[in-house]
């Protein structure tokens, strides 16, 4: 089998990321996955408006922009989806009565971009250097009409798939997934295949973002040791 | 002097002083607030066809929890890239009338994810777009699906999904022709609208990070840390799984969730075929 840009069934497209990038946002990330790419600005802990204040943690909000037009209901769902993943993967606890921003801005969507937001979250998270509990890492594969699953899919690819699955994972994934959305007209064979796909690529995703960031910290570290 | 004693009040006052240690004490037993175990669902109650000014209609009720939704078709032209697709739009309406948790004003955020997770649902999956064309590049149906909640007491998106499946069941549309321009429509005769596949939900909650509840009612989605919902179909396929919210729930959980939601169809399938209608 072949797809549109000649990868095998299991590869993912290349990844590529960049932190600290905004000057202005406490903690900021590119991440992307061939041409689907997404910057992530982190702002926190803030002040918090009075209504949304809780006394014992701190508020999430996530803001996510997509790339052409005006943020619509589609956009509010991957909101719901990313704040409800990180809830409880940042220590809220230590930071009562303030607010930790997530902003998500689609630079280019061509599929599994609620998958790369996530990734984005996470290392955007890392730099602002909001404690968290573990780095989250999602992926995302398809089952095209032949039942060959493809991992990593491109909007072609996808739109034209049986089923779609997004799985997000803390550092262990053996700890059962944090996220699951699966959709489109699946068995649960299927479901467990894409399972055990998408928990191995979160793994190797997980290990991209890890290098990236003690890359950066190192790096730093060079510069403070020169000045 | 200081009251050493134990401390008694009303069980009405405990559950609303301590909500979280009034659920545990009950959890922490096996059993349910409501008398329900563990894995029991609510009784679904479906009635088809409740709204005679609609083209489709249908009231469902989960426990408490009750819905009505309406479709209304309206002939418009279709997009320039899909000229033989109709179109199909949802719209969840959680106004103030169904709980005192919501608020006037533009659909808050769960209003707009129920929304849109129920368009998902149903886009393509159930209803075929081409169906729902008058005359390719002139005109389609926009079937206007409002489900509007007028009682919450907990796993809305359930309601909303036995409600759009029953609505759709029980449309009608027109027979419309066109002709030099001019879409007519006789409102007297109607024919059904073939639908793909017929979906059927159950919704599981983590209540207070540990036991996972089957249909949550409102008290119970207030300590929710996380939630399943799995839409399987009539022939055992599974449509969707969608896992909310970090709180811990196995990968073997989610798939006794599935074998669940399987086993429950033939009772909701007769359920929906009982509604009746028009």
């Amino acid at each position: 089998m072949t797809r549109p840009d000649r990868r095998d069934a299991g590869q993912i497209r290349a990844l590529h990321c960049v932190l600290g990038q905004l000057s202005r946002a406490d903690g900021s990330a590119q991440f992307a996955a061939g041409d689907s790419s997404v910057l992530c600005g982190v702002y926190g802990p803030v002040d918090v408006r009075v209504y949304d204040e809780k006394l014992d943690r701190a508020h999430i909000e996530v803001k996510l922009r997509p790339a052409t037009g005006l943020p619509n209901t589609k956009d509010k769902w991957t909101e719901s989806v990313i704040r409800s993943t990180f809830e409880r993967e940042i220590l809220c606890h230590l930071h009562p009565r303030t607010l930790v921003q997530i902003n998500v801005q689609v630079r280019q969507d061509d599929g599994a971009v609620e998958a790369a937001a996530i990734n984005a979250a996470t290392l955007a998270l890392v730099d602002a250097g909001i404690p968290l509990r573990t780095m989250v890492a999602a992926a995302t594969c398809a089952v095209l009409p032949g039942g060959a699953i493809v991992v990593d899919p491109t909007l072609e690819e996808a739109a034209g798939a049986q089923s779609v699955h997004t799985f997000a994972f803390g550092g262990d994934t053996a700890g059962g997934p944090l996220h699951v959305d699966s959709r489109g007209d699946f068995a649960m064979d299927e479901y467990n295949a894409c399972y055990d796909i998408c928990a191995t690529t979160a793994e190797r995703v997980l290990a991209f973002m890890r290098s990236a960031v003690e890359g950066k910290i190192a790096k730093e570290a060079l510069l403070v040791g020169a000045s | 002097m200081a009251n050493t004693g134990p401390v008694t009040f009303a069980i009405e006052a405990f559950k609303r002083i301590h909500p979280v240690e009034f659920q545990r004490r009950f959890l922490s037993q096996e059993t349910r607030h409501d008398g329900r175990a563990f894995g029991q669902f609510r009784e679904t109650h479906v009635a088809k066809g409740t709204v005679s000014t609609a083209q489709g209609s249908s009231t469902v009720r989960i426990g408490d929890t009750t819905v009505v939704c309406g479709i209304k078709a309206e002939v418009s032209e279709p997009d320039v890239k899909t000229p033989d697709e109709g179109y199909l739009v949802t719209n969840v309406d959680l106004s103030p009338m169904c709980s005192a948790r919501f608020r006037a004003g533009p659909p808050s955020e769960s209003a707009q994810v129920a929304s849109e997770h129920v368009f998902r649902l149903f886009n393509q999956n159930v209803v075929d777009l081409k169906e729902l064309c008058i005359e390719s590049g002139q005109a389609v149906w926009v079937l206007s699906a409002d489900i509007v909640c007028l009682r919450h007491d907990g796993n809305i998106l359930d309601a909303a999904i036995v409600a759009l499946m029953a609505a759709l069941e029980d449309l009608k549309l027109p027979q419309a022709k066109i002709e030099s321009g001019v879409v007519s429509a006789d409102k007297s005769t109607g024919r059904p609208l073939a639908l793909r596949r017929r979906l059927f939900p159950a919704t599981y909650t983590l209540v207070d990070d540990a036991y996972l509840v089957a249909d949550a009612d409102d008290a119970e989605e207030q300590l929710a840390t996380a939630s399943v919902l799995v839409v399987v179909d009539e022939r055992g396929r599974v449509a969707n799984v969608w896992k909310r919210g970090a709180g811990p729930i196995s990968r073997q959980s989610i798939s006794q969730c599935v074998d669940v939601a399987t086993g429950r169809v033939p009772k909701m399938a007769e359920v929906l075929d009982a509604a009746g209608g028009q």
